[in-house]
């Protein structure tokens, strides 16, 4: 390649070039979309799309986007684009069409019926034949034709019928089917990505732009996915949870707002059942872990990052608490049945709970403190020290501050955590399955004091209580029946409300953080 | 908090040595002579410093320096990069112990009173030990907060809820110190109608004459400044420069800078250290620039060796 070309910072002649393989990216991303939507049952491949079939009318534009990528290799292999390939497709490439085309020719092979040794053989022709193609040629060919033919190949068998809503395929060895609904969303997301990102190569020209096109296409399609999935998680509890969760709200009339779901307690005698006693449990329980954990987790991280001398003892405590963390919640709940529960009046209680799923969240609050805090630039020791200012108001009114974002993200990632824990709850809180709203804790108006030692105490700290997960967990237990009307519903409607307080504390957490972060860096 | 390769650090010394050497054979004829550093520098000591020997780990950056700062005047210490400045000068409040590979031995004297003693209030020294560091670190605060940082944290000034509801808080005065210290270091000006941003938004020289006010606001009785004015442009250095030289009338100034220009300008006596650590000359400024008693001082100010 002449020097004058390698520096020319325009290229010039390519518009409609760049106008296709643009199309051809908007195409592939509404195709892997649309093959999104089929996988979890938004749209069914049996829809009619002009006259035909939703399987049928995706497998005519994978075919025209595989010819199109394997047309757009060939126009620049052919030069009548200026490109800037390079000698090859590259290695990494080279590797994942291998493995690719060694899957297409082993499904097809082992589809057709054909038995072991056969398959392998086929997938192993197949893989060698996708590697001689990617690796050898110039670029512009390795990198189209190998993911245009995956497109063709899909499109003419979901054209064609073979892979359509009639389809299945019995696994014996796995003991299931694999259906026809499920396999052409999986083809055409699967071509699609493949097609997205030859197109995005040859929309870069190929060579270093192309490939940073091409990842950045990829990388942009895949995170779309996850992003859709979350969403559709969310969706999905919110469509069934919506019915329970808002059954009898109204605004306006006699209270401002009625919303008998989260406020009435489960019983005959109120007309729609609701699940105040556990939600209210729930809050207190995570209100009571984070009050426990925090000040001991950021106290002991500051005494090990500030005061201890880093070395053997440090290490080991890091070591303890790194295995404390990834404990099981049921060896949590356990320690709190057989250690806590004895000295809290020896039954279940709120405030055994709170302090169970407090030592739950301790080595994680503890884990990301101590980060935190030893990211917190020396300098700013260094300049406080010399201001003359003792250690202690240095970590107070320096060090602390610049942690706290880091101290807030570990908050929030273990409050995600001990708010939607069962187990834990189910041996050492209780409550019952259905409680009425007389079962709730107030625990704020139950504080009383007392002329002897402890001179506070608070009934509703010491008594049995449900939280969100647990009654979820109660009522599958005991069969999604119950004195109320729709058990169905009310779980769902449960399990919506579980997820929106946890959304509540994920909020605050998030504006805290927000809100010291910008502090920190106006 | 970061440690230094142990295989690294060997490395690094063995070079040193080599070095150290070799200038020592280059330089036979020359050698530093109590003559030259026993100076007499007439006014009350402030500082006085006793064969001072630094070590980290076991490179010796600094070797049997002894001097006499005297009392309100500005003391200039010049040098090669890497000769020990930055390192002598922490000693003076003691800020090399906190630099965990650091020993130091020999004594240094604030008002006759040995600072390496057992029992010193390293908080009180280094109130009255102020020092603006080589590379800007305010904190991650508002410009206010960070001048008034140290009174604060002194108690002489309160702002808290408490002292507020107590009536014992005084924004006056606050106000009044902030705008004072932030005139003296020439920043005043630049950000009177900004003083709640975030510090860390200021330009590099910004941010260094804001480290000047912060410490300009402790009030202490010696200011150590390490190349106060490195990142600063000629018209905020000349503020710098007239800055030191008006804090002389009451405090004792110890600058360290690589420009031969602001040392002439503003010390009243300067000293010289040269590569491995050692006080080479000290005298009075005018002796210093002008007739050297080191051939080797000498040709490091007029730019043959450095
Ligand atoms: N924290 C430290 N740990 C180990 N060695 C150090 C440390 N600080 C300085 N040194 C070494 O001590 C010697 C003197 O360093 P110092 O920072 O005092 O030089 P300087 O004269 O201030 O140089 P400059 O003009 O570049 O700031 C150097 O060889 C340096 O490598
Ligand atoms: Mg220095």
């Amino acid at each position: 390649m002449s020097r004058t070309t390698e520096t020319a910072l325009v290229r010039e002649g390519r518009s409609s070039y760049e106008g296709a393989a643009a199309t051809a990216i908007g195409l592939s991303g509404v195709m892997f979309a649309v093959g999104l939507g089929t996988l979890v049952d938004v749209l069914e491949i049996t829809t009619p799309v002009a006259g035909v079939q939703l399987s049928t009318a995706m497998g005519i534009v994978l075919l025209s986007l595989g010819v199109g990528i394997i047309s757009f290799g060939l126009a620049s292999r052919l030069d009548y684009v200026d490109t800037r390939p390079q000698p090859s497709a590259g290695i990494v490439a080279a590797i994942a069409f291998t493995g690719v085309w060694f899957a297409i020719g082993a499904l097809v092979a082992g589809a057709i019926g054909l038995g072991t040794v056969s398959w392998m053989a086929v997938g192993l022709v197949a893989g060698a034949v996708a590697f001689a193609v990617t690796a050898f040629p110039r670029e512009d060919i390795g990198s189209t034709l190998p993911a245009g033919s995956v497109a063709v190949l899909g499109g003419v068998a979901l054209t064609i019928g073979v892979i359509g809503p009639g389809w299945e395929w019995v696994l014996v060895s796995y003991n299931a089917t694999l259906f026809g609904d499920t396999a052409v969303p999986v083809v055409v997301m699967f071509a699609s990505l493949l097609t997205g990102w030859a197109a995005a190569k040859a929309y870069g020209g190929f060579g270093t732009r192309g490939r940073n096109v091409g990842a950045y296409v990829l990388i942009y399609l895949i995170v779309l996915s996850i992003l859709a999935v979350l969403v559709g998680l969310v969706a999905f509890v919110v469509v069934k949870g919506s019915p329970g969760l808002f059954h009898g709200f109204s605004i306006g009339g006699e209270q401002v707002i009625s919303w008998p779901f989260l406020t009435n307690g489960a019983s005959l005698l109120a007309d729609v059942a609701g699940v105040f006693p556990a939600l209210v449990g729930t809050v207190w329980l995570v209100i009571g872990a984070v009050l426990f954990a925090v000040p001991t987790g950021v106290g002991a991280a500051v005494f090990l990052s500030e005061y201890a001398e880093q070395g053997r003892f440090t290490q080991v405590v890091e070591v303890a608490t790194n295995g404390l963390w990834s404990t099981p919640s049921i060896v949590f709940g356990l320690f709190g049945a057989a250690f806590l529960i004895p000295r809290f009046g020896n039954n279940k209680s709120l405030i055994a709970g709170m302090l169970t799923l407090g030592f739950m969240l301790l080595p994680l609050v503890l884990i990301t403190s101590r980060e935190a805090i030893l990211a917190v630039p020396d300098e700013y020791r260094d300049a406080s020290a010399a201001l003359g200012v003792s250690k202690w108001k240095t970590i107070r009114s320096v060090v602390l501050p610049a942690a706290v974002p880091g101290i807030t993200t570990g908050v929030i990632l273990g409050v995600g955590r001990i708010a939607g824990e069962t187990a834990p709850i189910l041996l050492t809180t209780g409550g019952g399955v259905l409680p009425g709203k007389s079962a709730a804790p107030s625990v704020l108006g139950g504080f009383q004091l007392s002329a002897s030692p402890p001179f506070v105490t608070n009934p509703s700290l010491l008594e049995a209580t449900s939280a969100l997960p647990y009654q979820l967990y109660a009522l599958i237990t005991a069969g999604l029946s119950g004195n109320i009307e729709a058990p169905q519903q009310f779980a769902w409607g449960l399990a919506l409300t579980l997820l929106l307080v946890v959304l509540v504390f994920y909020a605050i957490g998030i504006a805290t953080r927000y809100y010291f972060r910008k502090k920190l860096h106006q | 908090m970061s440690q230094t390769d142990p295989i690294d650090a060997t490395d690094e010394m063995n070079r040193t040595a080599e070095q150290t050497i070799s200038t020592t054979d280059g330089e036979t004829a020359e050698e530093t002579r109590s003559e030259w550093v026993d100076y007499d520098t007439g006014g009350e000591t402030k500082l006085a410093i006793k064969n001072l020997d630094v070590y980290y780990g076991d490179d010796h950056a600094l070797k049997d320096v002894s001097m006499d700062i005297p009392e309100q005047s500005v003391t200039a210490l010049i040098g090669p990069s890497g000769c020990g400045k930055s390192t002598f000068l922490r000693c003076l409040n003691r800020m090399n112990d906190r630099i965990r590979s650091a020993s130091i031995n020999g004594t240094v004297e604030l008002d006759s009173e040995d600072i390496y003693q057992d029992g010193i209030d390293l908080v009180e020294l280094r109130k009255r030990v102020g020092m603006v560091f080589q590379s800007p670190n305010p904190f991650p605060k508002s410009i206010r907060a960070n001048v008034s940082y140290g009174p604060r944290k002194h108690g002489d000034i309160e702002t808290g809820l408490l002292a507020r509801l107590t009536g014992r808080a005084d924004p006056e005065s606050e106000e009044e110190l902030v705008k004072r210290s932030l005139e003296r270091a020439a920043l005043w000006e630049e950000v009177s109608d900004r003083l709640e941003d975030n510090a860390l938004g200021l330009s590099g020289g910004q941010q260094q004459r804001l480290c000047i006010a912060r410490c300009l606001a402790v009030d202490p009785e010696i200011i150590l400044m390490d190349e106060p004015a490195s990142a600063l442009d000629p018209i905020a250095t000349s503020k710098i420069e007239d800055l030191i030289e008006d804090l002389a009338q009451d405090y004792t100034v110890v600058v360290v800078t690589h420009s031969m220009q602001q040392a002439a300008r503003v010390s009243d006596q300067t000293a010289v250290f040269l590569t491995g650590g050692e006080l080479v000359e000290y005298d009075n400024t005018e002796k210093i620039f002008e007739d050297p008693e080191s051939q080797r001082v000498e040709d490091y100010i007029s730019g043959k060796f450095g």
